[in-house]
């Protein structure tokens, strides 16, 4: 019998089933309830979507990567090298202004403004083609991918890929993917699972090429263009070189014959290597120091304006604090009784494993000069010698913590002591950021004291806000006044010291067209270079073949004495070494690491390295 | 020889300044001044120029044109260089060259222009050459000579009485010079509160000289003799006094030797035609030049440059107008303008029942009368004349006059205020209702127009952005104490111009371009309006940019949700700024470009919005209890006060000696209120010693009925709590690795050896030994490890020291050593370090330092889980090296003192280095062994432990509580130093008296356990809930990984409502700012946030904010309270419903005649529980927010709106 047909519940008396049956009917009389009294649905929690980025296989050949972020060469090299990998790529253009607007409005307040313009200029750049090409947002998030590098470490800009997801996410480009380098796994990635950007050997060697190419060809035209005869020569000489290596690279023909071809064109470029230019070496904030557009308002070009011959900072030695870095933490914590975890800490590693780190970080160490050496020497690029790292550690050390990192850590102090007591620049010119934390938070407190310690050094501190244009020409303007009367200073002493007067070496250097080839560099004697010529060329006017000859055998003679008299220290030193264990283990670590690439299985010992790498300029935006 | 006769030529210098222009003609030969002049050129400068080159010319009529040479300076020379052939010279150069020919003896040159200041400091290195280390303000108008022009007219001197003012350092009050608009805003409040215009001129001078001193000269000393130039050092004496009283106090403290046998004028001085020097110095510059650099090609160029190259220039920058044609003005016009108010007229006789609202603002008063309808009879208006009673008693018999002045008469049914008045009108009038601004907007906004999303107010001091749902602010924005963009910006600009305000917007509307501000602070965009406007844009063109700058200022700036779309359609302008139709139109396009099916609606009654939300809230209220307790309007208007400021009335509580004002009210009843003005903490509201220490046992009574985990924490670090194991004797065996290097690498072998001891005369040394640490940054997140660290080896307890608490005295005496201007928190270290060397160093009295320790702390310990790192900022991890380098840099001021600084780097993300690293450090020093280090690193780390473990049972038992009790808890996210009192400025405090316990980030329980109740869905998929990777996995930074936690737990414990600090500048925050508002908004967790916190107190900034979160935290306790109610409703109704179904079944069972004995027993239980339960009537559902909701009816009339 049925006793409430309206209820089904308690029509059944089959065991204890009907217990269920009020469990039932209790839930949807609470749910009714809970309607009635106006209960509160439970909060609803954010998650960021936005977090596992894929790009397929299948993808590759209708996907376009999108990159931009180092020098203008570099660039533009960059998307040469990557279509040469087969990839479509597009260089979305030198940041600016309006970057830096759409940054700021879709960025966090408070952001570094290598944040803002970096991650502003893509979102520009997307909505131009949503806007102005008319895409549809979907196909824009389809068809388009950001590849960048995954910053690390603890300034702001560390933590910058945060920023891009916000900005996409606010901009109305929600999904947009943007492809770290990291998270594809390095080279990890040659395993062949089916992703659509291969991180393979291939890509990388086309990356380093346009990087290195880049490098060296910035490297010269800053040599050339303060000297031009003729203004803007340089600039349309360096066009065309860029042009003839993108086409290299794009084709993957031999670079080296691409390089040869520029170094033509360069050495055709006159110059007059007697006028006094300030040497204004270039430190700071990686990103600010690099780029060459609004970002840090054109400040080479201006420099170049002001009478000044930039000594820039190149992606290479960049590349080598990473390596050094890698080198030192591993180095500081081998030796620990015990072995911490963390990001630093070694307790993963065995001791074969720590040595063999260690041995890769040489590798890399050695193997980027080689590089650079094999691209710079085709070029013209000759006596550019990259900054020794352990130097430049040890001697910013007693001031500024080698510790500390973020942004260039202690290789702003380091390098400004550097160039005083090598006499390597008139002026040192430090560009940031406004209120960036390691170079305007303590770097810039720590050169106040440096500044005390090494006098006679002229030291510009400048930041970079993307406004107040003016106020920031006129800051540096201050500062190339002091460097100019010194580089003028240098060469009239110099000319005086060497008893020769600037008639009689432009008379030499007419008749002897060799030492004024744009390619040619004078030995480093002060920061001048033209008073560097000089002090090459003098000799050469004023004394004779004989006295020449008898010159040169005396510095013969001395450095033979000199090499003597510390021969028997020095061979104390090699057999202490010879014997030492830590030797024996670096040969040993070496060897086997030698082996283990012969054989393909080098992956676990680069991942460190790549890591650092990935997150420090080896691909466009990439820095810690 | 005349000039009129000089046949040679002459040598032009120019200084084109911001304000004026500045020229002389010198003998090339000689540098002797033939001619010079100088002229205000009223923004023309190119028109200034040529006019005074046409004089020059006139002047020397046979001297060969062709022969001349012109050098240009100053900010606004560059654009005009090109047109007359001159050569420019940037004015640093300039000025060093003029005073190295003029003054060889000067050591440092002060600069204070209109735009910038700069120092120049001379240094001879070791060959006797003497170079100039220049330093400029250029970026920043803290200190500058406009800092001064403004706040001369706030002040409202005439500039001959400041002229002839006379420094007097005895009376100083604190103004902020850091930032040129919260300089002003201290103005205001000093104005404001009686002070006199003298003393506050004064404050202001010692403001701007300390800050150019602990700024500008980066840490150095300034040498003598100091050359004093630009317009406010020389026209100013009292700025001339003060840095002669200043700098002399600094060659004091540091021990430098100076003249002190001359007179102090000659010592800081300021030269005769002081304002000639930059144009001087251009001429001296040009001899550096070759023959041809600067030849003056006549007139021609610039006149033409004027005519047609300004223009040209200009296109290609600029940006568009505000309007496009006239008809668009009209259009939006009939839109958008707001209607006249015309008062409805009264008939005699008339009896008018109505309330008055008073909304006292910060620089202009309003009062409105509203009938019991809602209707508004009369508004009343007047600017704040400082005293808030006499306004009052102004703004009120303009209301009485009005009513009474048309016969009728007037009934006054209840008073409400809001505004900074509100307090004391609420104790000397006995108003019905004080209400906070934002809540008065709020409620003004909805009566208008029912359910609107966001409310936009735009006053003259501030911007507040409040974001609505269901009919009451879910959230809100409020502009800090920087004013960037508000109402004053736009006044002032128009001011520039000569403009009233009211002709703005026809002004603006007339441009056919803009030029693009960048947006921001208000000082940088005066310093783009002077660029703009040297680049040649028009005036109408100026106010057009500035105009568009508003609204990104507003919302890009203030409120930062770039996607407007997502905080709703319907958008309410208010606040005066809505007055002028330009800033409307630029708020309007941006809104409708970003939200394009928005509805924009400016308030009809815009200035008024504030008094007439007190009004409507003073209706209900008066409704609701039936009577008014409002003194009446003719007794108000009676008011006798007295306002007394003198030196009974100086507050003595601390060493600021606040000079207040007294202002006592006497009610018709014979009773007296007293309204405390002029103080800048909260010791200033009570009167004498024994109602102080009233005030500080009730604070204590509530604070230990409320407890505050900030607070604790912060005391708690620093204290001993810890008792460390004593060290294990010589030779006890112990278990640790042996590090043996190999031919494969190193190996750690395990052995068994004996422990090792110092000797005797070293353990001997430990009992004596002195350290000092510094209360301040990482020391907040590692203080115990350190204590603890050193009394386990042996130190005592009371040698283990700690500088004081941060606090402005301990600022204003120690801040004077820092090259840079980081953050705050970082910055007061320095004064923190000045603490340990000049008080807690007492070798006088035995207890000398023997080392400062102030170790640089790469990585900070972190509870968050499957992070990337643990770093700390790097500012913050740096700041030892800075401070090592500040007190090193001229004087080794540890050295002086025999005390040594170390900061070796440690890292607290890897204890085994760290462990390493102090031994590195103390070992040699301390004499110590590796094992003793070990075992103090042990309890160090224990002591760690234990203080956080101690912090989160504290912490779980606040939570336990106010959950049982259905009440809200505090929880203050910020960094661990910002437990700091001095950095936090008290806020969390202000929170506590109110009766909330305040929670800090450590303190909440990390239990899994007790975690997995709120972090369900981390759990279900696998994930701690200490694992922030599913919103954050940037998580590098160890602090801002620990606040989005904090974050996440409190949008998941429903009776947590959070406070967000953060310091201006803070670069580890900014990264998070957009992750925490995403995870409150779409949480719907209470939230408010006080960023760019900074050395100063903005008082009123924290008070609003205070009341007005306040006011929601309340509306969220209610909501909880309700919550409660209706689920204990559901629990009975649910068993009640069980009862009746179990019922049901027996009865089933019955009629089939089986018997079932474990249901009977259910059936008896559930209802003796039942029988029991006397549940609380569920009370109708509140309505919802203060005011009720309606909604337009298809026949247009208005209804309650379902919600």
């Amino acid at each position: 019998m049925r006793l409430d047909p309206q209820n089904e519940v308690l029509t059944t008396d089959a065991g204890e089933d009907w217990r269920q049956a009020i469990d039932a009917e209790l839930n949807a009389w609470e749910q009714a309830e809970r309607e009635r009294l106006g209960l509160r649905q439970a909060r609803r929690q954010w998650v960021d979507e936005m977090l596992t980025p894929e790009v397929k296989r299948e993808e590759r050949e209708t996907i376009t990567l999108l990159v931009s972020g180092l020098t203008a060469a570099q660039d533009f090299l960059v998307e040469g090298a990557l279509r040469g990998v087969g990839y479509n790529v597009k260089y979305i253009g030198m940041p600016d202004q309006a970057g830096l607007q759409a940054g700021k409005e879709f960025g966090n307040r408070g952001q570094c403004n290598p944040t803002y313009f970096t991650v502003g200029n893509l979102i520009k750049y997307l909505i131009e083609l949503r806007d102005v090409q008319g895409l549809s947002t979907e196909q824009i998030i389809r068809d388009y991918v950001f590849f960048t590098a995954g910053a690390c470490g603890p300034c702001r800009f560390g933590m910058y890929v945060t920023e891009y997801r916000k900005a996409l996410r606010d901009s109305g480009f929600d999904g947009f993917r943007v492809v770290l380098f990291q998270q594809q796994g390095g080279l990890a990635q040659a395993t062949g699972e089916e992703v659509g950007i291969e991180l393979n050997p291939k890509f990388f060697i086309a990356l380093i090429q346009a990087l290195c190419a880049g490098d060296v060809l910035n490297a010269i035209a800053y040599r050339i263009r303060p000297y031009e005869v003729n203004a803007g020569e340089t600039n349309r000489v360096v066009e065309d070189c860029k042009r003839l290596l993108y086409k290299a690279l794009q084709a993957r023909s031999n670079i080296f014959a691409a390089l040869w071809q520029c170094r033509k064109r360069l050495a055709a470029v006159p110059v007059d290597r007697l006028r006094p230019k300030a040497k204004v070496a270039i430190i700071g904030e990686f990103w600010a120091m690099t780029t060459e557009g609004d970002g840090n308002y054109h400040l080479q070009k201006f420099l170049e304006q002001e009478g000044g011959e930039n000594d820039i900072q190149l992606t290479t030695a960049w590349l080598l604090y990473n390596v050094w870095e890698v080198e030192r933490d591993t180095r500081v914590r081998r030796d620990l009784r015990q072995a911490d975890g963390g990001r630093l800490g070694l307790a993963d590693y065995s001791p074969l494993a720590v040595s063999k780190r260690l041995a890769m970080m040489r590798l890399a160490d050695r193997g980027l000069r080689l590089m650079f050496e094999a691209f710079a020497q085709p070029i013209g690029l000759t006596k550019y010698p990259l900054p020794n790292m352990d130097e430049i550690a040890e001697i910013a050390a007693p001031f500024y913590s080698n510790d500390l990192r973020g942004g260039e850590g202690h290789m702003e102090v380091g390098k400004l002591i550097y160039n005083v007591v090598h006499a390597k620049a008139h002026m040192t010119l430090s560009v940031k950021p406004f209120g960036c934390m390691p170079s305007s938070g303590v770097s810039d407190g720590v050169q106040s004291l440096v500044q005390t310690r090494f006098p006679g050094s002229i030291y510009c501190a400048v930041e970079t806000s993307g406004d107040g244009a003016t106020n920031f020409y006129s800051r540096v303007q201050m500062y190339m006044f002091k460097a100019r009367i010194a580089a003028e200073q240098e060469l009239v002493e110099t000319y005086a010291s060497c008893g020769v007067t600037e008639d009689e070496v432009r008379a030499f250097l007419a008749k002897n067209p060799k030492y004024a080839s744009p390619l040619h560099v004078p030995p480093h004697v002060g920061a001048c270079t033209a008073a560097n010529l000089v002090r090459e060329v003098a000799p050469l006017i004023r004394q004779t073949r004989a006295e020449r000859a008898a010159a040169r055998t005396r510095g013969a003679l001395e450095r033979v004495g000199s090499m003597l008299r510390a021969a028997p220290d020095k061979a104390r030193a090699a057999a202490a070494w010879a014997q030492d264990d830590a030797t024996r283990e670096r040969l040993s670590a070496d060897v086997a690491l030698v082996r283990e690439l012969a054989q393909g299985g080098a992956r676990d010992a680069f991942a460190p390295l790549l890591r650092k790498l990935g997150a420090g300029g080896l691909v466009p935006d990439a820095k810690a | 020889m005349s000039s009129s006769a000089r046949t040679a030529p002459v040598v032009l210098g120019i200084d084109v300044g911001s304000t004026t222009v500045k020229a002389v003609a010198l003998d090339p030969e000689t540098l002797d001044v033939l001619w010079c002049d100088y002229q205000r050129h009223q923004t023309k400068q190119p028109e200034m120029v040529v006019e005074m080159l046409e004089t020059i010319e006139a002047a020397f009529p046979a001297s060969p044109r062709d022969a001349w040479r012109v050098f240009m300076t100053g900010s606004g020379a560059l654009p005009l260089c090109a047109g007359l052939g001159a050569k420019f010279v940037q004015e640093v150069n300039a000025v060093t060259l003029a005073v190295e020919h003029k003054h060889p003896d000067v050591g440092s040159v002060i600069e204070l222009g209109g735009q910038d200041a700069k120092i120049i400091m001379f240094q001879t290195d070791e060959d006797g050459r003497k170079t100039a280390a220049p330093s400029m303000n250029d970026k920043c108008a803290s200190g500058t000579g406009a800092t001064i022009d403004k706040c001369m007219i706030k002040v409202g001197l005439p500039p001959e009485a400041v002229r002839a003012l006379v420094f007097d350092p005895s009376k100083l009050h604190h103004v902020a010079a850091k930032c040129g608009v919260f300089a002003e805003t201290d103005i205001v409040n000093l104005v404001k509160s009686g002070i006199p215009a003298a003393e506050i001129l004064c404050s202001l001078a010692d403001a701007i000289v300390l800050q150019n001193l602990s700024v500008l000269t980066r840490g150095s000393t300034l040498k003598p003799r100091v050359l004093l130039l630009g317009g406010p050092n020389t026209y100013l004496p009292f700025l001339q006094a003060c840095w002669r009283h200043r700098i002399p106090e600094i060659w004091e403290e540091r021990n430098f030797a100076w003249p002190k046998d001359r007179p102090i004028e000659e010592t800081v001085f300021v030269p005769d035609n002081a304002q000639y020097y930059a144009a001087f110095g251009a001429c001296v510059y040009g001899q550096h030049e070759a023959e041809e650099i600067g030849r003056y090609r006549g007139l021609d160029g610039l006149r033409d440059y004027m005519q047609n190259g300004r223009k040209a220039r200009l296109g290609a920058s600029a940006g568009p107008p505000l309007v496009k044609s006239s008809d668009e003005v009209e259009t939006f016009r009939s839109l958008y303008a707001i209607p006249r108010f015309s008062p409805p007229p009264l008939t005699a006789g008339q009896i008018v029942r109505a309330v008055i609202g008073l909304d006292g603002g910060s620089t202009s008063s309003k009062a409105v009368l509203v009938d019991e309808d809602g209707e508004i009879v009369a508004k009343a208006y007047q600017l704040s004349k400082g005293n808030p009673i006499q306004d009052a008693k102004e703004l009120l018999t303009q209301l009485r006059d009005h009513v009474e002045g048309q016969g009728a008469r007037l009934e006054v049914l209840g008073f409400g205020a809001t505004g900074y008045a509100a307090d004391v009108l609420e104790q000397c009038v006995l108003a019905d209702v004080n209400v906070v601004e934002t809540v008065a907007h709020m409620m003004s906004a909805v009566k208008y127009f029912g359910d609107v999303d966001v409310i936009c107010d735009i006053g003259g001091q501030d911007i507040k952005v409040l974001f609505m749902k269901n009919g009451d602010i879910a959230n809100f924005r409020l502009s800090n104490s920087c004013s960037a963009g508000n109402g004053m910006l736009l006044q002032a600009m128009a001011d520039q111009f000569g403009l009233k305000v009211t002709e703005y917007a026809q002004t603006a509307f007339q441009a056919e371009l803009s030029p693009k501000f960048s947006y921001g602070c208000a000082v940088f965009l005066d310093t783009d309006r002077v660029n703009f406007q040297k680049e040649g844009f028009s005036k109408e063109e100026l106010l057009a940019g500035l105009a568009q700058v508003l609204p990104k200022n507003v919302w890009q700036y203030v409120v930062q949700i770039p996607r407007l779309a997502s905080l709703g359609r319907r958008f309410v302008l208010q606040g005066g700024t809505q007055y002028n139709l330009a800033a409307v139109k630029a708020q309007v396009d941006y809104i409708k470009e970003r939200v394009p099916d928005a509805d924009v609606f400016v308030h009809p009654h815009t200035g008024e919005a504030g008094a007439l939300g007190a009004a409507f809230e003073t209706l209900r209220v008066v409704k609701r209890r039936g009577r008014s307790t409002f003194i009446g309007i003719d007794a108000a208007i009676a008011l006798d006060y007295e306002s007394r400021t003198d030196d009974t009335t100086t507050c003595h509580f601390c060493p600021n000696e606040c000079k207040r004002t007294f202002i006592d009210t006497h009610r018709p009843d014979g009773s007296t209120a007293r309204y405390i003005a002029g103080f800048s903490c909260e010791k200033g509201t009570v009167e004498s010693h024994e109602a102080m220490l009233e005030l500080v046992a009730e604070r204590k009574k509530i604070a230990r009925a409320f407890p505050n985990l900030v607070d604790y924490e912060a005391r708690r670090a620093f204290q001993h709590f810890y008792e460390p194991e004593p060290i294990p004797h010589e030779g006890t065996p112990i278990r640790t690795y042996e590090i043996r290097k190999g031919f494969l690498g190193t190996k750690r072998v395990a052995i068994e050896r004996p422990f090792q001891r110092a000797t005797p005369e070293a353990q001997a040394r430990l009992k004596r030994v002195r350290i000092g640490m510094p209360r301040v940054l990482n020391m907040y997140s590692t203080a115990p490890y350190f204590r603890h660290y050193f009394e386990a080896l042996g130190v005592p307890k009371q040698n283990v020291v700690f500088s004081d608490e941060t606090s402005e005295e301990m600022w204003v005496e120690g801040g004077k050593y820092g090259s840079i201007d980081p953050c705050f928190p970082s910055k007061v270290a320095q004064a923190h370090v000045h603490n340990l060397l000049f008080h807690q160093h007492q070798p006088d009295k035995g207890k000398p330092l023997n080392y400062i320790f102030f170790p640089v702390l790469t990585h900070v310990p972190s509870f968050i889980e499957g992070v990337m790192d643990k770093t700390s900022c790097p500012i913050v991890a740096g700041a030892p090296e800075v401070m090592k380098a500040a007190f090193t840099k001229e004087i080794d001021f540890f050295a002086q003192r025999g005390i040594e600084y170390v900061d070796p780097a440690l890292t607290f993300g890897e204890p085994h280095l760290t462990a390493r690293r102090m031994f590195e450090c103390f070992g040699p020093r301390l004499g110590i062994t590796e094992d003793e280090n070990d075992h103090a690193h042990a309890e160090g780390m224990r002591a760690l432990a234990a203080f956080e473990a101690d912090l989160q049972e504290k912490g779980r038992a606040i939570l336990e509580t106010v959950e049982s009790e259905d009440r809200m808890a505090l929880l203050v996210v910020g960094r661990p130093y910002h437990s700091d009192p001095g950095l936090n400025h008290g806020i969390p405090e202000e929170f506590q008296v109110l009766g909330y316990p305040v929670l800090s980030v450590r303190s909440l329980p990390r239990d899994p356990e007790y975690l997995a109740r709120y972090f369900k869905d981390e759990v279900a998929r696998g994930q701690s809930p200490l694992d922030i990777n599913d919103v954050w996995p940037e998580n590098y930074s160890a602090n801002s990984s620990q606040k989005v936690w904090a974050v996440k737990f409190a949008t998941r414990h429903p009776n947590v409502a959070l406070l967000d600090l953060s310091s201006f500048k803070c670069g580890h925050d900014a990264p998070v700012y957009g992750l925490i508002d995403s995870l409150v908004t779409t949480a719907g967790a209470p939230y408010a946030a006080l960023h760019d916190i900074d050395a100063n107190k903005p008082g009123g900034s924290i008070k609003i904010r205070v009341k007005t979160y306040a006011h929601s935290l309340k509306l969220h306790q209610e909501a909880l309270e309700d919550e409660a109610r209706k689920k204990r409703a559901l629990q009975f109704s649910l068993e009640q419903k069980r009862l009746e179904l179990l019922e049901r079944k027996r009865a089933q069972l019955s009629q089939l005649r089986r018997d079932d004995a474990s249901l009977d027993a259910e059936i008896e239980r559930l209802a003796e529980r039942l029988r029991a339960y006397a549940p609380a009537p569920v009370a109708p559902e509140p309505t919802p927010g203060l005011i009720q909701i309606s909604e337009r009816l298809a026949d247009g009339r208005r209804a309650p709106a379902s919600l």
